[in-house]
């Protein structure tokens, strides 16, 4: 019962979320919602098991990545940060009427049940690996992949932070004038 | 896989009669002792907030040589509830050209980040209330919330005072995660995992066990820790986002009443869990100094006041601290985070790597003594 | 996972929505208890008993910026080095401890490479480099 109540939750904290990032018309608004749906999509991986998964995207993306657009924001200035264009409930009447609207809906419901159906007899047949006991926790398995298997991707990643490293400072320094 | 107050409580016989009460319903009982245990735990990290305002008084006056409060109450142990009615009876000003949605947020943020921290914190073997597979790095994650929180209030406030505060809060947080969680991951290549059940269970007996005396890379990396620490919390020498001198009072000026007192609320009570952190991960936590065998309910609380204790003397000198040092440049901070703390830290970390290698992870005391 | 073992997130929760509800219990109690009183003086921005000239939000130095993205390079860095931490002592009880070691000290040099770079070049430096800042 805890496990549905902690998905609906997470669930609606993502979706809504999403949706106010797109819709409200002050940008800083945007990436205060964002961050909330970044902590909703924690919840999700939460509910799959991955705990490590979940804790390092609350760690990267909401204690830097949110920060980061924030101080992106603030550093490009802006007049009062609110956008002067209408928000999509304003737009919504010219972009169609209401048959448009309602053919639109019946096809995309069509698609998703196809889709759904298709999928789920997939998935159903979908073998699923599992580590029994060896390895009582993910951070365990993660790690013996890192190791083992993907040891190269390991390397590599370090390398690629590095080159990220250097193309930001790179950027974000003063242009001899 | 992970361990919970609830797995631990289970052993007992008087969980049977409680699950009857509730009529088999497992998760209901969870649910019920939870939450009874959470407000225990709010109220508890509340007073200590409280009464650390009221330790830092009179520890400043006794630093300063003058008296302190010692008017409400016995020795003035009631200033902190005087302290709260004022708050709460304060008007609430907001300025007009402040952004009400994020004005709100800001303290709720820095209230959830700072709470849902204290679900990890080990109070003592058992008495944990979820021992999670990944529980430091979980409190490392979620204590960035409170960064966020500064910086908007800073941003909301729409004052110059209260930008800079925030701008310059919200990077001092974000620099100095990078030399706390770099010894913390020295920590976790000491201990083999990163839940505090293990890393607890490691520190048993006596105190030659901490980690603190492991080997001397882990000795220096408890200061790291504790330097970083300071520095995340916003405290003195690095309260440059907060100083009263410098921009009068940063990211929580234009805060008034019960917001502010949130504010502090939350800052006191990161401190007490950042102490709390740093006795359970360097210091043994709540483990006896003795070895015993039984496991019994008296003995896990006898652990919660060992735990508290070792927590509330790292606090002692967290205020001490405050006191006695000056307040830095922000170029001095941010150079201490990045050319001073974080090679530090990684010399420490490389150095844990080699000695776990060399001397096949037995501490000081194990190679000098030979075996427990 | 079994839902059994959903419980250690219970209470974190459970904490968050204690954190909420206080947060509300204490606006309520002062909406009640506070008085109310709102004046064109009281609602102005502080700034040292002048009137505020201009707003505040405006352009910020990029080094806020150049900090964030260094921050953020090393958080993912030790965020990639936590599962290996974690294995190192099972490894090296195993015996595979110099190769998990060659493994953990070659991600390290990588990033300690990094920072050499920005210190060198003064990247993280607060004052000097940046005497250049975005005008409004």
């Amino acid at each position: 019962m805890f496990a549905q109540l902690l998905f609906l939750l997470s669930a609606v904290l993502t979706v809504g979320c999403a949706i106010a990032v797109a819709v409200t018309k002050n940008i800083m608004h945007s990436c205060i919602f964002l961050l909330g749906s970044l902590i909703g999509i924690a919840g999700l991986y939460a509910t799959l098991g991955a705990d490590f998964v979940a804790v390092t995207q609350i760690m990267v993306y909401v204690g830097g990545i949110v920060i980061l657009m924030l101080f992106a924001v603030m550093l490009t200035g802006g007049k009062d940060f609110v956008s002067r264009a209408q928000n999509l409930l304003g737009l919504a009447p010219s972009m169609g009427n209401k048959w448009t609207y309602g053919i639109g809906l019946f096809v995309g419901l069509v698609f998703l049940l196809t889709n759904v159906k298709l999928l789920s007899n997939i998935m159903k047949s979908y073998p699923v690996k599992t580590f029994g006991n060896e390895f009582p926790s993910t951070v365990s398995q993660i790690g013996h992949l890192l190791v083992k298997e993907h040891v190269l991707a390991f390397e590599l990643s370090s390398v690629l932070l590095l080159g990220a490293l250097v193309g930001a400072a790179i950027i974000a320094r003063p242009r001899k004038q | 896989m992970n361990q919970t107050l609830v797995s631990y409580l289970s052993q007992y016989e008087f969980y049977d009669v409680l699950l009857g009460i509730f009529g088999k319903n497992e998760g209901l009982l969870a649910f019920v002792i939870y939450l009874l245990f959470a407000g225990a735990i709010v109220g508890l990290c509340a007073t200590i907030g409280g009464l650390g305002t009221y330790a830092e008084r009179k520890i400043s006056a006794d630093i300063q040589q003058r008296i302190g409060p010692n008017r409400v109450g016995p020795y003035g142990i009631l200033q902190f509830l005087a302290d709260g009615v004022k708050m709460i009876t304060k008007e609430d000003v907001m300025p007009n050209t402040a952004d009400k949605f994020l004005f709100y947020l800001a303290p709720m943020l820095a209230l959830i980040g700072v709470f849902a921290t204290l679900a990890v914190l080990p109070w003592s073997n058992g008495f944990m209330m979820a021992d999670l597979n990944v529980g430091i790095f979980y409190l490392i994650a979620i204590s960035s919330l409170v960064g966020v929180s500064v910086f908007l209030g800073g941003y909301a406030s729409n004052s110059k005072w209260s930008m800079l505060g925030g701008m310059r809060g919200a990077s001092q947080i974000i620099s100095y995660e990078i030399p706390v969680t770099i010894s913390i991951l020295s920590i976790t290549l000491l201990a083999g995992g990163m839940g505090f059940g293990t890393i607890l269970s490691q520190q048993q007996g006596t105190p030659i066990h901490w980690y603190i005396f492991h080997n001397p890379f882990a000795f220096i990396a408890f200061f790291v820790y504790f330097i970083g620490a300071l520095a995340e919390t916003n405290r003195a020498p690095f309260d440059l986002p907060e100083a009263e001198s410098e921009l009068v009072s940063g990211y929580h000026t234009e805060y008034t009443g019960m917001r502010f007192g949130f504010f502090a609320l939350a800052e006191y009570i990161e401190v007490f869990v950042v102490c709390g952190v740093g006795a359970a991960l360097f210091l043994g936590g709540g483990n006896l100094p003795f070895n015993v065998q039984i496991d019994i309910i008296p003995l896990q609380l006898f652990q919660v006041v060992i735990f508290m204790t070792k927590a509330l003397i790292l606090y002692y000198v967290v205020i001490w601290i405050r006191w006695t040092f000056p307040r830095l440049r922000v170029d001095q901070l941010m150079s201490i985070c990045w050319k001073y703390l974080t090679p530090i830290a990684i010399f420490n970390l490389v150095g844990n790597a080699v000695w776990i290698v060399v001397f096949n992870g037995k501490s000081i005391a194990d190679l000098v003594f030979g075996g427990h | 996972m079994t839902p059994a073992q959903f419980d250690g997130l219970m209470p974190i929760v459970i904490l968050m929505g204690i954190a909420v509800l206080l947060f509300a219990g204490g606006h309520f109690v002062s909406v009640l208890l506070a008085p109310k009183k709102p004046s064109l003086l009281k609602e102005t921005p502080y700034e040292c008993g002048e009137q505020p000239v201009g707003s505040a939000w405006s352009a910020f130095n990029v080094r806020f910026y150049v900090v964030g993205l260094i921050f953020i390079i090393f958080d993912v860095e030790s965020v990639l080095m936590f599962p290996v931490a974690s294995i190192f002592k099972e490894l090296n009880e195993v015996g595979e401890g110099g190769y998990a070691l060659i493994v953990f000290l070659s991600f390290i040099s990588v990033l300690i490479e990094g920072i050499a770079y920005c210190w060198k070049k003064g990247d993280l430096d607060w004052v000097k480099s940046f005497q250049v800042s975005s005008k409004k």
